[in-house]
């Protein structure tokens, strides 16, 4: 039962800042600060580089599209892009006035929605490639985004955080002023570093620079929002009786169990209960700070980006030191105990 | 248990000591107990994990090595079994209890009868014990000087025909003297138990005797705990420094403590005691605790106290035989050695006194200057202290009571000395204050001073800590490989704690709260990106 693992051969050459499994098959997106997308396939042992795609600048977020072919990337280049990942023909979509920090495909609305720091979101209508793209303006720089299959959540400064409904942004008289279908303010304190949303359309949790992540529900009655709650995580006691707290960088929802994962900037990648509210797992640390996470389509494998000094700046990339690690998870490994 | 001062423990405490279920060893206490189990009969032998329980363990071995636990390591052969989830003392079966304590019982039982045959000395509890470890104390020289006498007085015994009793008092005026030069604790101990039994005799067989009661009325010792007439118990005061060795007093301290100060009120001679009362029933253990040290240190009129105690008990030592032969008249002659311990304890006991006197002062500087009277009368009338009941009845067992007097801080204690000093001084550097009051009391503060913060958040009693744990062994039961930060995930939204999270010494590793590490980055000259149109 002891997990195996294995590093990604031709990592890239500086750090990592997304990584997505393919829905279906084993391909692996890897986004690089050294602007480059890399298409992997892992279902071999350490991987293969399938091809890399070069961008202008680097490369922030990148997603799936509509099958395992087609990918959609947002860099600092301002550019959302669409790639075919046969081809490696690149198309602009669309261009934001600042660098553009993530990108979603959601298959259910046939929507690519794109965040970016000058403080918008673009909505592509991807059933109509004619149509120009709707922008929502947000009240603060996006962070992070995430989707279920009928909400997008977006993580902002300030601790705002929106919930939008997908419909909402996917009708086409949404051309001008969608509000949000709820607004929040995050339960965290610190700046929200990542969110992600359970699988099962419930809820989704978010992590913040402060070791600390929030486990909150969609659902706005005073019941549901009374199970919210939030744990300390990736701190590290120092010699000297100091908590160390590193950020935690990327959350990612096991697609079958609804368990998720932590990673965080101490190196360490948790496995999570929400439900039952424990830790199930936390594996052997890695080298750097783990700067993204990403479950396959089936949650047989798991995904983890570690680059270093990613959380503070200090870009001081040695050789090596970035790397992907593709986990192949046990039976049942990512599985929930259940409440006791 | 090799030291003296534990020579013989009452039975009831060793009946409540915990004891390890799987080798029915026994310990001082919970968390040792509980200690041992991990490292000897719960860890993991691939990795050395200490597990919390079998449970644990059995579920470690099989998540981790894929091995599965059958038996529980050093452990008795029909206690090595998983089917019993054992934690500490919990989870004991009841019949493994019962044989436990019949075990116990028995051995006490043995090792007392032992000690009598050894002794020679018939009579309960401590009655052999001061001699047993008098030859302890005697060095060499001493040894000689006495076989020398002792020699000399068979000699002289032959000569005159003479019973060998002789021999008793001249070993005991060496004691007398080598406990006075520090050991005096461990000399001194048995001989208020000799004195306490030898009492009960006399109680017992003159209950009429005239002479009796009028010297028990000047120590106003309620009659109500007929076991320990009214003399043991003024005894009590005094030998509580000493009494960290004497277990049977540990119990009747307990119970004394409470009825204590009205004992002084009841006692024209030890007036000052009366304002002193209300830090008697709370701050007295403790201190005397404090009080051991400086009374071996010595200020020099606590000193003189022993020496002359020990001349009583030895005097009375050589009562005994006496008593036997003719009781009332010797009574009486034990009474003036007697007596000369009183005062003695008056002389003596003041110091430690005066100390707790003192000690208020620096914590409420007004009451303090009016001197004594002002306060009893400052306690009541500060509000919403409501410390007082929690000192009233101490939630101390006899376990937790002997703890107290050896010198280990448990948190009771600790909390009423607090809530005491510090809640009505209000922080002020009470520590400081507290420390320059006495010396003694130096390391007790500061242990002191930190229940208020970590009070509410960790256990501050065996029982929490048990249920914790026990919580935390349950999670481990429930397969989750955790670490103890852990547990917390199950509070509530942080709002609540933002008080103490502040408070915490932590260091964010990324601490800008408004930019990203992303926009960071890519503000840096080597990610550049100038839009080209």
């Amino acid at each position: 039962m002891t997990t195996t693992q294995y590093e990604l051969v031709n990592p890239p050459t500086d750090a990592i800042s997304a990584i997505q499994y393919a829905p279906t098959s084993l391909r692996l997106l890897v986004a690089s600060w050294d602007k480059h997308v890399y298409l992997y396939d892992t279902s071999q042992a350490s991987g293969k580089l399938l091809d890399k795609y070069e961008h202008r600048g680097p490369v922030l977020h990148v997603c799936f599209g509509e099958n395992d072919e087609e990918a959609y990337t947002a860099g600092l280049d301002w550019d959302v892009r669409r790639i075919n990942l046969s081809t490696g023909a690149q198309t602009v979509l669309s261009t934001h006035t600042n660098g553009v920090k993530s990108v979603l495909y959601s298959r259910q609305q046939n929507i690519l929605i794109s965040a970016s720091w000058d403080g918008t979101l673009h909505i592509h209508h991807l059933s109509s490639p004619t149509k120009p793209h709707v922008t929502i303006s947000l009240p603060n720089k996006p962070f992070s985004l995430s989707l279920t299959p009928s909400k997008l959540v977006v993580a902002m400064a300030s601790r705002a955080l929106h919930i939008y409904s997908l419909s909402d942004l996917a009708s086409d008289s949404a051309s001008q002023g969608i509000e949000p279908w709820q607004r929040r303010e995050s339960s965290l304190k610190f700046m929200t570093r990542a969110v992600a949303c359970m699988p099962n359309d419930a809820g989704y949790a978010s992590s913040s620079i402060e070791g600390r992540v929030a486990v909150e529900w969609f659902d706005p009655s005073t019941t549901s929002q009374s199970r919210k709650y939030a744990f300390k995580c990736h701190r590290q006691p120092s010699p000297e009786g100091i908590d160390v707290v590193y950020p935690v960088n990327a959350l990612a929802f096991h697609p079958v169990h609804g368990t998720f994962a932590s990673g965080g900037g101490d190196g360490f990648v948790a496995l999570w209960d929400g439900v039952a509210k424990r830790r199930i797992r936390q594996y052997q640390r890695y080298a750097a700070s783990v700067s993204a996470l990403s479950f396959s389509g089936d949650g047989k494998y798991l995904a983890v980006a570690v680059s270093p000094g990613f959380e503070d700046g200090k870009e001081g990339v040695g050789e090596g030191m970035v790397a992907v690690f593709v986990r192949e998870l046990g039976q049942g490994e990512a599985k929930g105990k259940g409440a006791k | 248990m090799g030291k003296a001062k534990r020579k013989h423990p009452d039975l009831e405490e060793i009946l409540q000591r915990p004891w390890c279920y799987y080798c029915e060893r026994d310990f001082d206490d919970l968390k040792i107990l509980i200690n041992h189990q991990k490292a000897k009969h719960f860890k993991c032998e691939r990795c050395g994990r200490r597990l919390n329980t079998a449970g644990g363990l059995s579920v470690h071995m099989t998540q981790v090595h894929k091995e599965t636990l059958t038996i529980i390591e050093n452990a008795l052969p029909n206690r090595s079994g998983l089917d019993v989830e054992i934690f500490g003392m919990e989870g004991i079966p009841e019949d493994v209890v019962q044989s436990h304590n019949q075990r116990v019982v028995t051995q006490f039982a043995q090792a007392e009868a032992e000690r009598r045959a050894a002794t020679g000395n018939p009579g309960p509890g401590a009655a052999g014990g001061g001699q047993n470890k008098k030859p302890k104390f005697e060095s060499p020289a001493d040894l000689k000087k006495r076989l020398a006498q002792h020699k000399a007085k068979k000699a002289a015994e032959e000569a005159a025909g003479i019973s060998s009793g002789g021999n008793t008092p001249g070993g005991m005026g060496k004691d007398g003297q080598s406990p006075g030069m520090g050991h005096s604790p461990g000399g001194y101990v048995s001989d208020p138990a000799t004195l306490r039994i030898q009492l009960k005799l006399s109680v017992a067989e003159k209950a009429g005797s005239p002479s009796y009661p009028p010297q028990q009325m000047p120590f106003g010792g309620p009659p109500n705990n007929s076991s320990y007439s009214s003399y043991p118990q003024p005894y009590g005061q005094q030998p509580p420094p000493f009494q960290q060795q004497q277990s049977p007093f540990s119990p009747q301290q307990q119970a004394f403590s409470p009825p204590g100060p009205p004992q002084f009120q009841n006692n024209p001679a030890v007036a000052p005691p009366q304002q002193f009362q209300p830090p008697g029933g709370q701050g007295f253990p403790p201190q005397y605790q404090n009080g051991t040290p400086q009374f071996q240190n010595g200020p020099p009129p606590f000193q003189g106290g022993p020496p002359q105690f020990q001349n009583g008990p030895s005097q009375f030592q050589n009562g005994p035989p006496q008593f036997q032969n003719g009781p009332l008249p010797q009574f009486q002659n034990g009474q003036p050695p007697f007596q000369n311990g009183p005062p003695p304890f008056g002389a003596g006991s003041p110091p430690p006194f005066q100390q707790n006197q003192f000690q208020p002062p620096p914590t409420h500087t007004p009451p303090q200057q009016n001197g004594m009277p002002p306060r009893p009368g400052s306690l009541p009338p500060a509000p919403g202290l409501p410390q007082r009941p929690s000192f009233g009845a101490p939630p101390v067992n006899a376990f937790q009571m002997q703890q107290m007097h050896q010198g280990q801080l448990s948190g009771p204690p600790n909390q009423s000395d607090h809530s005491y000093h510090s809640q009505q001084q209000a922080t002020q550097n009470g520590s400081v204050q507290m420390g320059g009051t006495a010396d003694s009391k130096v390391p007790v503060p500061s242990p002191l001073l930190e229940p208020p913060t970590v009070l509410s958040a960790n256990a501050s009693s065996l029982d929490d800590l048990v249920s914790g744990a026990a919580k935390d062994a349950d999670q481990a039961a429930n397969g989750t490989e955790k670490r103890p930060e852990v547990s917390r995930i199950e509070e509530p939204a942080e709002e609540k704690k933002g008080k103490k999270e502040k408070d915490k010494n932590m260091k964010l590793v990324y601490s800008d709260n408004d930019i990203s590490p992303e926009e960071k980055m890519a503000k840096m000259p080597r990610y550049a990106f100038t839009p080209s149109g």
